[in-house]
Order: structure tokens, then C-alpha cells, then sequence
């Protein structure tokens, strides 16, 4: 098992080093500069020459590069060219927003995803199942910039029960933290509600039909061990590898309930720097994503290992 | 970071541009009446539970308190020679310094740290007098070497230089006095202090920026308010200025502001109470709170009581590159264009018809001619030019905005209807601004002009700053009128308000005919807020006089207060 997770954290290394070098070079093959957001309109040419000296946008390329991941694996991801805070810096205030939409998210997610798939695959097509394959499909057709105002318009504006906007840290405080962000995690949860109950539901649904539950039937064993003890482990692998994808994409994939809650996170935080041509923010930004994304699938590739541990004979 | 629809547009196009305008290349001579209407600032459609006049205080005013605001955008820094201030900027900008000029409620030029302004009978040297026993938050004293270095500081900016450009030199024969000596006589000068280019920083904060150019620069300023906390894109709060110069001032012990970029969002938040209230530029906001739906709230807006000329959207057209470089060309898609149709998709308030730069009310008014919608006379112009050069083809530009591009969707259609053949295309924010100044466009949607006065605006219609297409050139549409030249200067130069009125006239009618603009409508810019939010539009200027409360978005907040 060591050489085989060792095999693959040497793969994501290699990963993120390719990331790097394609997030570098479609960073700068956008058109628009820094230059023209920091002089606007009324700059000179002699102008802009002398902003790309300061900024080191006219060595070459590779130059470029190769200086900023030197910084960067000395801890330095660079400054903001608009206002000159540090990537860091803005990296450290939006993780926190990022991981908590998608902790609350995912944890409402299983806990309604789980247990009703469970109930529901133990008689599939009885109107229960019926009700929540239909209900679950209408989840996934309403994307989060639908689910949002709606969710804003009751609960915010009419029953006044949770804020429209408005974010404070964890550390701050817990309570209202959380009361804030109820909505914007509900507002990205009814999708992932929906991929893992259909997906759970369907294996579970093949897993009870394998013959060794009906050999556990037959031995007398209940329903509700049989469920837990026996079917529930072989069917969540269809639900591991759903859950690796879909955590990784909300890693700041989650810009549209950002912008409309009006939360700085990460997603908001880059596309705000893409929109600007802020290159080193966006380099640093998408460098920390991907870096999480590959460490998350990493994770996912040992509790594989760990569920079904025939992944590491293979 | 800063999040980019809102903010560049603003930014370029509106008021750093009126700031350009202002100076750079203005000489002429006139009294400072401006283009001014007589009311006071801002519509209201709305009263308060009390039945008094929104954003007008009623009672005593109230200490205390933390007023919270949702703003539209984000700003990129404090900083006036280097940051890119918007309608959120000056906003941000009122609360910690103060302008050396102000906009007074009648359209007059009037001091704020400055007492006054005084200039010598060419108008080509302008004196200043601050106002005594001000200091900034650091303990520093304003003084004219600050002004001065100020100056120095905005003048060697790329970004604000070009709006220092006729200034020759800047003496201090006092620590009180500032002279502006200019390479040309311009009454107006005192106009261009009352925007970006007019704020004064203490001499730390331009000291920290010279020695350490990437540092995060924090304001020290003479404002109401001082810095407290800058969370970009999530807050920016600032405290009651305990020793600001303004006896009594400001009431609010602080002021948060929150970004809050949707419309829809903001408009939620003010209505369950998440803030005590936004601004917007989404002229629904103006129907939304209007009504039943603004039962309980106060609205101001800019429907009415602009002092100068509104900020307006419209189509530019590039007069140089064919087909539009050709008038039958541009008639035609002004007459293919049902300008009502439009203003309908944009939504909001029943616009009214735009034919030029000013609203019925102004003294520049004038019927222009502007072509009405026809699209049997558009058909005929372009079969004319289609016999001689085939079919005309325009290629229509725009941001990706959903709003934007459903306008130009719209209009792409009117104009395919008269015989054009119309394709759309979307750039990003961040290059759109380079393709104006590069000419690089055929037509484009935007909006810009909004100014106290119609000289702020020479820059963008000017002879002088016409370039080739591909270098920068700030008159955009490359339109080469030497009878708007010359309307123009006039309007600068004299000292008769009637002849004033007479040029700027002239200028409307000569954009009608020359048609680089084709119009679609006034920008409307609102506020609204809870009604325990008093005076927020009711400022009175350091001399007594009534200012201009409601500047296109913008406002000085250091008079308000929280009803208890």
C-alpha cells in the first residue's frame, strides 16, 4: 500500500508542476495587461514601459516563471499589482469561506443523500422512491444562481429567519458565522444532494440483489444489518469517487453563490483578479486550487485503498 | 481586487474622465455658473414614515450610532494619484479626506478646505486660501506645501496627470495660499478640484507612496471619518474623526461599507435589514423602491435635480473607419435604432427621450434634431450606400453583461431590419477601454458625460485629441469638427452666460448632426435607505451654503445620522 500511495503522490506532484506552467502561460496569453487597469486610459507608451519594468512583465517568459516559483516555494506567492496585497493574504481570507461552504454543504448533503437513498432502495419504485427520484431530479435542474434568490426572498427577506448577505469569521464568532452561512451552503447543497442519492440509490439497489445478501438473507440476518454490515460498504464506491469530484470542483468553484452572497472567497477573489488582469493573484489563487484539488483526490485514493482494499492489489 | 463591471466603467468613463476634462487642456473664459439647474439634489419618489423629504433630517440630529451601506463595487485603494476611484471611491474618499473644492446646491464652485478660490482677471492664474487650524488624522497640519505635493504627487501620476496638464506651475507664497499659475485662461478651474484630482492626503501617506510604491497605502486625511478596518471585497469600516475640523461633525460614530455586487442581493439585504442602505446603478432599483415596494424605505435618485450634464448610455460610433466613417451611415442606424424599445429592455423608470447631452430643465437644452426612429428613411440610406459600396456592415460591441448584451441583441435586430448586416461581440472590461482609446471599435456601448459642468467633457470631443486609429486618443470616436472645436472653446472662453449658453447649445446640436453618439438614456443612479437613516442627502457646505447633496451616486455622509 505505501508503494502504491507513494506511486501516486509522486503523480500529483507531477500534476501540479504542469498545472503551474498552464496556469502561468493562459495567465498571460489573455489579452489586456495590468498596466492598462493600473494607468487607464490616459497613459503614454514610455508610461507603460516603465510600469512592465517594475512589475517584471517584460523579462521573458520563462523568466517570469521560473522567479515566481522560486517565490513561491520560498513562501511568497507575489502581491496584488491593484492595491498590493498579498496573495497570501487574500488567499488566507477566502480559504476559510471556500471550506466552510463546502463542509456544511456536504455534511447536509450526506446526511439527506444517505439515509433516504437506504430507505428508499429497500423498496425501489414504492411512492417514496418515486417522490424522491423526482424531487432529486428537480434539484439537479436548479442550478445555485436559481436556488439562491429564492431561498433569499423566504427565508432572508420575508421571514427575516437568516441574512441576505454578510459573513463573519468562525473565530470570531461561531454562532453567527454559521447562521450566516446556512444559506449560501444550502443554496450549493441541492445538487450535490441529488448526485449522491441517485448514485447511492442505484448501487444499492444492484448490491442487494448480489448473492451474498441473499445468502445473508437467508441466514436470518435483519434487514437493517444486512443494509449496514453488508451492502452499505460495496455500494459507496460509486458515491467516494462522486463525492472526490464534486468536493474538488467546489473548491473555489463556488463564485456564483460568493458573488451573490457577497462572500470573499476564493472563487470571488479570482475571478475579480482575472477580470483585472491581476496575474499574480490569479497564478497564486489557481496554484493553492489545484494543489487542493490533487491533495483531495489523494485522499479520496486512500480511503479507496481502505474501503476496497483491492484497489492497492491492482 | 476589485470586481470589474461597475468599477472600470465608472471609473474611466465618468469621473476620472471628468477629472481629464477638467484641466487638461481647457482654456477659455467664463463665469463658474456651470450647467446648472436650481433644484435641489436628487429625486425622491419615496417619503419616510415621518412624511418628511427622503434623505433630509428630520428633528434634532442624534450622536452615535454605526450607519452599514451597501455599495455596489469594491475600489482598488485611498490613494487619489494612483487608485481608480469610482462612484464607490468618492464615496469611501468623503468619509476619510475632504475635497478642496465642493459642488454647492445652485451649480456654484464653493470652498471646503479651501475658503475660497479667487482668480485674476485673464482666469489664467487662480489663488487659493485654506481654511486655518485643520490637521489631518495623523496630527499634521494642512498646509499649502502639503496642497502642493499633493499636486506634485497627481501631477506626475499617469492616471491623474493628464488632468493637471494646464496647470504651468504651483507656488506657495504662504502656508495658507496656493497659486495656480495655467498655461491658459480657464474659469472653470475650480470645477476640476471638486473630483479626484481635488483630494488632499497628509504628507505621510504621499511619503509612504514615494519611498515604498507597493505598499498598502492607509488614508491619512482630514475627512469625517478615519480608517479603521479594510477588508477588500468584504468591508471597509471607518470611526468618527474625534478632532475633525468641522465643529460638531461628523454625528455617525462609524460607517461600515460592504460590498455587495448583485443588485438583487443588495436590494435583499436592505430589506432584511443586513444594511441601513445601498446605492445602486440598476435603474430597477428605482421601480423596486417605488410605490408599495418602497413603503417603509427612502429613495433619492438622479431622475431629476442634476447640476450639469447626467451621465447618459449610448452607442459610440468610430467616424473614421468605414462604414460608419460615412454620415448617411450613422443617420441610418440612428434612424433604425427605436431608441423607446430599448430604454423598455433596460427597465426601470419611464426614460425619457434622449436627444443630446442635456435634460429639458437645463439651460443648455436645445431641440437638436437628434433623428427619430424611422426605419423606412434608414432603409433608404442604406440601400443608397449599399448601391455604391454594398451592404453595410457593422460589427457591435459590447461587455458581457447580460443586460448589455440583450441591448445590443436588440438593437443588432433593428439595425439588420433597415439592411445592415450586424454582428456582436463581447470583450472583457479589461480590454474594452483599450479598444476606445486605440479607436479600435466600429460601435460600442457605454456611458459617460455626467459633469457639473459641460467643459469637463472638452477632452472627449476635442480636434486636439484625435490620434490614428491605433494610438491613444482620448477623443474616442475620432469625430473631427472644427465647428465643435470651436463651440467649445467658446463656451470655455467667454464670460457671458448667454453666449456660454449659446455654444453649449451648439455643441448638443453638433453632436446631433455629426452623430458619433446615438443615445439611449439618462444613467440613473439611486440610494436607498431604512427611515431611521437621517440627512443623507442634505449637506451643507463649510461656508453655510447648500451643496450638492446627491452627485451622480455619490455623497458626503459626514451629516447624517441614526434616528433612536
Amino acid at each position: 500500500m505505501v508503494k502504491y500511495l507513494l506511486r501516486r503522490l509522486l503523480q500529483l506532484a507531477v500534476v501540479a508542476f504542469i498545472i503551474s506552467v498552464l496556469v502561468f502561460l493562459l495567465v498571460h496569453l489573455l489579452p489586456g495587461d495590468p498596466a492598462t487597469i493600473i494607468l487607464g486610459p490616459n497613459d503614454s507608451p514610455h508610461n507603460r514601459a516603465v510600469l512592465f519594468k517594475q512589475l517584471g512583465l517584460n523579462k521573458p517568459l520563462i523568466q517570469q516563471y521560473t522567479t515566481w516559483l522560486t517565490s513561491v516555494f520560498h513562501g511568497n506567492l507575489g502581491e496584488s499589482y491593484l492595491d498590493h496585497e498579498s496573495v497570501t493574504h487574500i488567499i488566507s481570507t477566502g480559504w476559510p469561506i471556500d471550506l466552510e461552504l463546502i463542509i456544511i454543504s456536504q455534511v447536509i448533503a450526506f446526511a439527506v443523500a444517505i439515509p433516504l437513498a437506504l430507505v428508499t432502495s429497500r423498496r425501489p419504485n414504492r411512492p417514496i422512491d418515486n417522490v424522491s427520484t423526482t424531487g432529486t431530479f428537480g434539484m439537479l435542474a436548479l442550478p445555485p444562481f436559481v436556488i439562491a434568490p429564492i431561498m433569499v426572498a423566504i427565508f432572508a427577506v420575508g421571514l427575516h429567519w437568516f441574512p441576505a448577505t454578510g459573513y463573519v469569521p468562525f473565530t470570531q464568532d461561531p454562532a453567527t458565522n454559521l447562521h450566516d452561512m446556512i444559506l449560501p451552503s444550502l443554496a450549493i447543497t441541492a445538487g450535490s444532494i441529488a448526485v449522491y442519492y441517485r448514485l447511492f440509490r442505484s448501487d444499492l439497489i444492484s448490491t442487494l440483489q448480489e448473492d451474498f445478501i441473499t445468502m445473508a438473507r437467508s441466514k436470518g440476518l435483519s434487514s437493517r444489518w444486512i443494509m449496514w454490515r453488508h451492502a452499505f460498504r460495496p455500494s459507496s464506491f460509486s458515491l467516494l469517487a462522486a463525492a472526490g469530484v464534486n468536493i474538488g470542483a467546489l473548491i473555489a468553484g463556488t463564485f456564483i453563490v460568493e458573488y451573490l452572497f457577497a462572500l470573499d472567497g476564493l472563487g470571488f477573489s479570482l475571478v475579480a483578479a482575472v477580470n483585472q488582469r491581476d496575474y499574480l493573484v490569479v497564478q497564486g489563487i489557481t496554484l493553492v486550487i489545484a494543489i487542493a484539488y490533487v491533495v483531495l483526490q489523494f485522499i479520496i485514493d486512500f480511503v479507496f485503498t481502505v474501503v476496497d482494499p483491492r484497489v492497492t492489489r491492482e | 481586487v476589485t470586481v470589474g463591471n461597475e468599477f472600470s466603467r465608472r471609473t474611466f468613463l465618468s469621473r476620472g474622465a471628468a477629472a481629464g476634462g477638467a484641466l487638461a487642456l481647457g482654456a477659455g473664459a467664463s463665469t463658474l455658473l456651470a450647467g446648472c439647474s436650481s433644484s435641489p439634489s436628487g429625486s425622491s419618489s419615496t417619503t419616510t414614515a415621518s412624511g418628511s423629504k427622503p434623505g433630509v433630517g428630520s428633528g434634532s440630529p442624534v450622536r452615535g450610532g454605526a450607519l452599514t451601506m451597501g455599495i455596489i463595487a469594491e475600489i482598488d485603494g485611498f490613494y487619489p494619484p494612483t487608485n481608480h476611484w469610482d462612484t464607490n471611491g468618492f464615496l469611501y474618499a468623503n468619509a476619510v479626506y475632504d475635497p478642496l473644492m465642493a459642488v454647492a446646491a445652485n451649480g456654484t464652485i464653493q470652498g471646503y478646505l479651501a475658503s475660497g478660490m479667487t482668480s485674476n482677471s485673464t482666469f489664467d492664474t487662480w489663488t487659493m486660501t485654506l481654511r486655518p487650524g485643520i490637521k489631518f488624522n495623523d496630527g499634521s497640519a494642512l498646509t499649502s506645501t502639503v496642497v502642493k505635493t499633493n499636486f506634485e504627487a497627481l501631477a506626475a501620476s499617469a492616471l491623474t496627470g493628464v488632468a493637471l496638464k494646464q496647470v504651468a506651475s504651483v507656488t506657495t507664497p504662504d502656508p495658507m495660499t496656493v497659486v495656480y499659475t495655467l498655461t491658459g485662461p480657464n474659469p472653470t478651474f475650480p470645477a476640476g478640484l471638486t473630483t479626484q484630482v481635488g483630494y488632499v492626503v497628509g504628507q505621510a501617506m504621499i511619503d509612504q507612496a514615494t519611498s515604498n510604491p507597493n505598499s498598502t497605502l492607509i488614508p491619512v486625511g482630514t475627512g469625517p471619518f478615519i480608517y479603521s478596518q479594510w477588508q477588500p471585497n468584504d468591508h471597509f469600516t471607518c470611526t468618527r474623526n474625534p478632532n475633525y475640523w468641522r465643529n460638531g461633525l461628523p454625528y455617525l460614530d462609524s460607517i461600515t461599507f460592504k460590498p455587495i455586487p448583485d443588485t438583487t442581493q443588495r436590494e435583499a439585504t436592505l430589506r432584511s435589514g443586513g444594511v441601513d442602505m445601498i446605492q445602486s446603478v440598476d435603474p430597477t432599483t428605482i421601480t423596486n423602491f417605488s410605490g408599495s415596494g418602497g413603503s417603509g424605505y427612502q429613495l433619492v435618485d438622479t431622475q431629476t435635480g442634476i447640476i450639469g450634464q447626467p451621465t447618459f448610455s449610448y452607442i459610440m460610433l468610430n467616424t473614421v473607419t468605414p462604414p460608419t466613417n460615412d454620415l448617411s451611415i450613422r443617420q441610418a442606424l440612428a434612424k433604425g435604432m427605436n431608441q423607446a424599445e430599448v430604454q423598455k429592455i433596460i427597465g426601470g423608470p419611464p426614460a425619457k427621450q434622449a436627444t443630446g447631452l442635456f435634460l429639458p430643465g437645463s439651460p443648455y437644452f436645445s431641440d437638436t434634431n437628434y433623428p427619430t426612429y424611422d426605419p423606412a428613411g434608414a432603409t433608404q440610406l442604406v440601400n443608397k450606400y449599399k448601391a455604391q459600396h454594398g451592404t453595410p456592415s457593422i460589427n457591435l460591441m459590447t461587455i458581457p453583461e447580460p443586460l448589455e448584451i440583450k441591448v445590443v441583441q436588440t438593437v443588432q435586430q433593428m439595425w439588420e431590419q433597415v439592411g445592415f448586416n450586424v454582428t456582436v461581440s463581447e470583450v472583457e472590461q479589461a480590454t474594452i477601454i483599450d479598444d476606445f482609446v486605440l479607436g479600435k471599435f466600429q460601435a460600442v456601448t457605454s456611458y459617460q458625460f455626467g459633469a457639473v459642468s459641460p467643459d469637463l467633457n472638452y477632452v472627449w470631443w476635442s480636434t486636439t485629441t484625435i490620434s490614428p486609429i491605433g494610438s491613444i486618443g482620448l477623443n474616442f470616436t475620432r469625430l473631427d469638427d472644427p465647428q465643435l472645436e470651436t463651440a467649445m472653446l467658446e463656451g470655455r472662453h467667454t464670460t457671458s452666460q448667454a453666449t456660454r449658453v449659446s455654444a453649449y447649445q451648439t455643441v448638443n446640436e453638433r453632436l446631433a448632426k455629426d452623430l458619433p453618439y446615438l443615445w439611449i438614456e439618462q444613467y440613473l443612479f439611486s440610494e436607498v435607505a431604512l427611515p431611521r437613516v437621517e440627512n443623507f442627502n442634505n449637506l451643507t457646505l463649510p461656508n453655510g451654503m447648500a451643496g450638492y447633496s446627491f452627485d451622480e451616486g455619490t455623497m458626503f455622509l459626514s451629516q447624517t445620522w441614526l434616528a433612536s
